[in-house]
């Protein structure tokens, strides 16, 4: 089986552990059948890779991470020159990322409820499962984190060798090494503590929601980062500045980090500089012996997570909005069942709502683009941005036909359902209105805000617009009985596809612009906006019946 | 020496009593068949003897020792199908059955060959080499049952272990328990299937609202309570006898 570098090291360690009474050879094989697991388990950073049966994905998102850690963090350290300033920096953006990470790709690891009927059915100490937690969970933070500093510490090393010489350079790289691995342990038992206290007064269901939305951030954040790659030398320049300690820093844990160098690389011995050093130091300290004290309580509160929710009182919906956009009854059936699934099925969740933030955010990623002067953009036609609201509608719509409970579809063949191009439409038209429309209204007003009132002719005729796209993706990609097929069907090649039908967005977008280069052509122009979006949901959506087909394809 | 002993047990679960003041006492190669609605409280009680739920009051005492002084090695001869059971199921079936063997303390080679032994005779032995998660119903139950059975236990708690289970292989591991009662194996088998029931165990026991309400062989309970199968003394001994009104309230209800 499997051998991994980590156990031949902890092999040469294992003496602390029959010192602290731990089964070593116990202990060793859950870690490698941990291990083993991991390599096959899918982390959300990897996204829409292609998945392949055997490939090591953990590794594959460790360079993904080394990617990460080189363009968050490399030039913040060309730019920043005072050590604790840079340091501070670099400990915040450090303690985001792991924290994020560590809940969006390890939470089911912490919170795996299987290990203790496995597990502690057989004659295993409780002690060795939660010591095989903490360095499961330590080893893979601690290979992330090598990965995301990396470039960051090299960087480091060469900057400092320049400016004070290379002894300097040596012992500030490794400072930072420790106090990285301070970091990662108040990490892991900060996370603990955080779900401990999340699962003490809410329930497991709550808690899963959280997760998703944490994951659903970490996509976003990673996303943008990405975007902004190109802007982060400017953006450094407005962030150099003098610290002076205040109060409330002593409360920002990237500044404790700081401190340290100030304190002996430059041998302030303020007594602020001198306190911020030691809660370094001691923090981690006595928030792993509150953890080792209270991780029995958590491995029982994990029960939590099986337990259903109380029942919440029945509120009746009235369904106004599907009753006015939806014609038969079985469309509004099929509505409801659609709205009800998008709202509640986390997995969809995890995969659209990166994408729709990231539609959120283009526009104002593009507008402000040739900068910050708003007076300038005010005056421009830079809110015709507001077309990548819709960018990715070819990936929702292709996204739509897949769901965990993909095998439940069984239900519309085995029940006298007629027409299930029904379905397709009740579908489209449920996220149209319940993720869509709501982002599209939102970023109207912000950007009524900026430009003025006088867009908003241009923000009718791109709502139409995205209404008459909504139908050409539908053509291509809505032909499926929605929800009835498994997620890891997704992505094959459709990227790129995705990006050719959005130029039809452009196209679009290009003759809107055309438009407005006249005045008061555009009224004219809604006009047949109005009529063609008509007409596109009148004839567009209603197609020749493939159910069969579909029988088939599934 | 009994191999289990079970002393005035109670448990709350938030101040809702789940099991109350149950005394037990099992011998070498009985088959006990344990039963009771749902909620009644067995698989609490299994649970409790396997050491995964503590905070109760009394004592339980499994092989002549306390299992609350936190000595885990008397698991070493327990084995354990639970109703609903969690795998592994990233692994493949050797990988996970030599790591549940090996936390039995059984050397890796032993286990493989005795596992690949097993899966031959349980007629899976082709997907040995396969991730536990593209398996059928059946063929995952019998990689359960395969692994509650690796390290010869001395006592086996099963919660529906023919669930899933075809005809034939159902006929086998029914074989297979009274040659294990035979050997002097204990059996604690848990099920809501009463013709099942009724046939495999030597002494029935019956646990309503956290209560024994019943304990004996099946011809003894016949006797006290009136009733010729083990359905019937079911339904009489946790006061059910609404089946067939309730039968014709669903069907009008369904009429409408």
């Amino acid at each position: 089986m499997k051998d991994f570098l980590t156990l031949k090291i902890l092999d040469r360690f294992q003496f602390i552990f029959k010192k602290f009474n731990v089964d070593y050879p116990t202990l060793r094989r859950i870690l490698q059948i941990k291990f083993i697991m991991d390599t096959r388990r899918i982390p959300v950073s990897v996204g829409k890779a292609r998945k392949q049966p055997d490939r090591d994905y953990f590794r594959v998102s460790l360079f993904i991470y080394a990617f990460m850690g080189f363009f968050t963090m490399v030039p913040i350290a060309i730019v920043i020159n005072d050590p604790m300033v840079l340091m501070t920096y670099i400990f915040g953006i450090l303690m985001f990322l792991l924290l994020m990470t560590v809940i969006a790709d390890f939470s089911n690891v912490l919170l795996d409820v299987r290990d203790k009927g496995i597990i502690l059915t057989k004659p295993v100490n409780p002690k060795v499962l939660s010591v095989a937690k903490f360095i499961h969970i330590f080893r893979y933070l601690f290979l992330i984190t090598l990965s995301l500093v990396g470039p960051l510490t090299l960087a480091l090393l060469v900057k400092y060798s320049f400016l004070e010489g290379f002894v300097y350079a040596l012992l500030f790289t490794l400072l930072f090494i420790f106090e990285v691995i301070l970091l990662n342990l108040f990490i892991i038992v900060l996370t603990t503590l955080l779900y401990l206290f999340i699962l003490k007064y809410f329930s497991g269901e709550k808690l899963k929601d959280i997760i998703n939305y944490i994951q659903i951030t970490m996509t976003i954040i990673i996303a943008i980062s990405y975007q902004i790659i190109g802007r982060a030398f400017e953006l450094t320049e407005l962030l150099d500045f003098n610290i002076t300690i205040r109060w409330y820093h002593y409360f920002l844990m990237p500044f404790w980090f700081g401190a340290p160098y100030k304190l002996l690389f430059e041998g302030n011995l303020e007594a602020s500089i001198i306190t911020l050093t030691i809660l370094t130091i001691i923090i981690p300290i006595v928030a792993f012996i509150i953890y080792t004290k209270s991780i029995g309580t958590f491995e029982n509160s994990l029960l939590k997570l099986n337990q259903t929710d109380k029942q919440k009182p029945y509120k009746k919906e009235r369904w106004f909005i599907a009753k006015l956009i939806t014609k038969t009854q079985d469309e509004f059936t099929f509505y409801r069942f659609s709205y009800q699934m998008l709202k509640s099925e986390r997995e969809f969740k995890l995969r659209v709502y990166p994408s729709l933030g990231l539609s959120m955010i283009f526009p104002f990623i593009f507008m402000f683009q040739s900068g910050f002067d708003l007076a300038k953009i005010s005056t421009s036609n830079a809110h015709l941005y507001l077309y990548f609201c819709a960018f990715m509608m070819p990936m929702v719509t292709y996204m739509l036909r897949f769901s965990r409970s993909y095998k439940a579809t069984w239900v519309f063949y085995s029940t006298p359902t007629k027409n299930l191009s029904d379905f397709k439409k009740a579908a489209l038209k449920a996220f149209l209105v319940r993720l869509l429309i709501p982002i599209y209204v939102l970023e109207s007003i912000i950007f009524t805000i900026l430009f003025g009132v006088r867009i908003i002719p241009d923000l009718v005729a791109i709502f139409l617009t995205i209404q008459i796209f909504t139908v050409i993706c539908y053509r291509i990609f809505g032909n499926f009985v929605p929800f009835s097929q498994p997620f890891e069907n997704a992505t094959k090649g459709q990227p790129l596809v995705f990006f050719l039908i959005s130029a039809i967005l452009g196209i679009m977008a290009g003759i809107h612009y055309a438009v407005t280069l006249f005045p008061l052509f555009i009224y004219p122009y809604i006009l047949l906006l109005i009529v063609v979006t008509f007409i596109a949901w009148k004839k567009g959506l209603d197609e020749r019946n493939k159910l069969d087909e579909n029988r088939r394809l599934n | 020496m009994n191999i289990i002993k079970i002393t005035d047990l109670s448990m709350k679960y938030d101040n809702n009593p789940v099991l109350n003041n149950i005394n037990l006492e099992v011998k070498a190669g009985e088959i006990i068949g344990y039963i009771g609605p749902n909620g009644a409280g067995k698989s609490t009680t299994v649970k409790i003897m396997l050491g995964l739920v503590t905070g109760y009051t009394g004592k339980v005492e499994i092989f002549g020792e306390d299992i609350s002084l936190g000595n885990v090695d008397y698991k070493r001869r327990i084995g354990y199908v639970p109703e609903v059971a969690d795998l592994y199921d990233s692994l493949t079936a050797r990988e996970y059955l030599t790591f549940i063997g090996s936390l039995y303390g059984l050397s890796d080679n032993d286990v493989d060959a005795k596992a690949k032994e097993l899966l031959k005779l349980f007629d899976i032995q082709d997907v040995y080499d396969q991730r536990i998660n593209t398996f059928s119903k059946g063929m995952r139950q019998k990689v359960v049952i395969i692994s509650s059975l690796l390290h010869n236990p001395d006592l086996l708690f099963l919660d529906e272990p023919l669930s899933g289970l075809d005809a034939n292989t159902v006929m086998v591991v029914k074989e297979l328990l009274s040659l294990f009662s035979e050997k002097g194996k204990t059996i604690f088998y848990s099920s809501h299937i009463m013709e099942v029931v009724e046939k495999i165990s030597n002494r029935i026991i019956l646990i309503n609202k956290g209560q024994i309400v019943a304990d004996g062989s099946f011809e003894t309970l016949k006797d006290q309570v009136h009733g010729s199968t083990l359905e019937q003394i079911f339904n009489e001994l946790t006061g059910f006898n609404q089946h067939e009104e309730i039968a014709k309230n669903i069907l009008s209800v369904i009429e409408g």
